[in-house]
């Protein structure tokens, strides 16, 4: 089976299958990443444009790095645009459940919801990446492009702001 | 930082914790006292699933990515186009000045025995057939090229 790497490579020479076989492998990873840093919002759109970006960068790729640090890497920074974005409409989370796919929100999952909307954009990514992706600080400090300390500070500081929030 | 963030933050991200920590969770009267909310925090955060792509999304980025994916097509043969074109125009100097001497003492050698219209109409002929010659390998550079990619895509899947 190829590596990711090689389906990028196939990728940055045209070929529409490697896409294909990357986007299976990642869809649903990318997809709940956008989701939980948006809250649901523009899920689809974001998602799109993360593999376009994916596409049109993909000669740039250095194959000496991880696929998947690079893919993540180019979500995180469409969130953080999207995030100055002026919103277009009000958020309604029932409605930002039904687009993002997610089934009928219960009070916990708008808790959850709620809680890690009120995070800074920067610990938002760590605790995503981290506790939903159960990726390693290593990985997710390359994907945030910050040293492995400031993701465990960033870390221990949404700890500290989840509990806060959390207290009733 | 503290060893009580350290401890905390280890049991809300569900890391399993080393035998110092868990010394410390079971000394630290803060941490005991916190354990439950990190716990419950823990729980809060782990309740909803996540959201499912809807169907046919996959469908929609690849056909949104069919012009880059056509652009990356061109850029790659074209790359590959002027790498071979470079290595085959390398030698051509080379080749082109030896033909010059080749052309010129079959010339002069053809024109003492034969009469010079003869001699000059032979080495036009052969002049004529190498140039047509040459044309002809740098016109098949592009084809083969292209067969080349193809090859490499079919290779890739196989």
């Amino acid at each position: 089976m190829a590596t990711d790497e090689e389906l990028i490579a196939a990728v940055a020479s045209g070929d529409g299958r490697g896409l294909e076989e990357l986007c299976r492998r990642y869809e649903r990873p990318l997809y709940q990443f956008i989701a939980r840093h948006t809250g649901g919002r523009d899920v689809e759109d974001l998602y799109q444009e993360t593999w376009l970006r994916v596409v049109g960068a993909a000669r740039r790729f250095d194959p000496g790095r991880r696929f998947s640090t690079w893919l993540f890497q180019i979500a995180v920074n469409l969130c953080r645009d999207w995030r100055r974005r002026p919103p277009l409409e009000p958020v309604d989370p029932a409605a930002a459940d039904a687009r993002a796919g997610a089934p009928a929100a219960t009070d916990a999952a708008l808790d959850a919801r709620r809680l890690l909307a009120a995070l800074p954009e920067a610990q938002r990514s760590a605790v995503i990446l981290r506790y939903y992706h159960d990726l390693p600080e290593e990985e997710v400090a390359a994907i945030l492009g910050c040293p492995r300390g400031t993701v465990k500070s960033r870390l221990h500081h949404a700890m500290r702001r989840l509990l806060e929030l959390a207290r009733p | 930082m503290t060893d009580c963030d350290e401890t905390l933050t280890a049991l809300l991200f569900g890391r399993a914790l080393d035998r110092d920590a868990a010394a410390h969770l079971a000394a630290c009267p803060r941490c005991r006292a916190e354990r439950a909310a990190v716990e419950g925090l823990a729980r809060t955060l782990a309740a909803p699933p996540g959201p499912t792509p809807p169907p046919g999304l996959a469908t929609r980025v690849l056909g949104a990515a069919e012009p880059l994916l056509a652009r990356n097509a061109r850029r790659a043969a074209g790359s590959i186009l002027a790498r071979a074109l470079a290595a085959a125009l390398l030698p051509l100097p080379v080749i082109l000045l030896l033909d010059f001497y080749l052309v010129r003492a079959a010339f002069a050698l053809l024109t003492t025995i034969l009469p010079t219209a003869l001699g000059a109409y032979l080495v036009f002929n052969y002049t004529a057939t190498f140039a047509l010659l040459l044309a002809l390998t740098y016109g098949a550079i592009p084809i083969f090229v292209e067969r080349q990619v193809r090859l490499r895509r079919e290779e890739s899947h196989a």
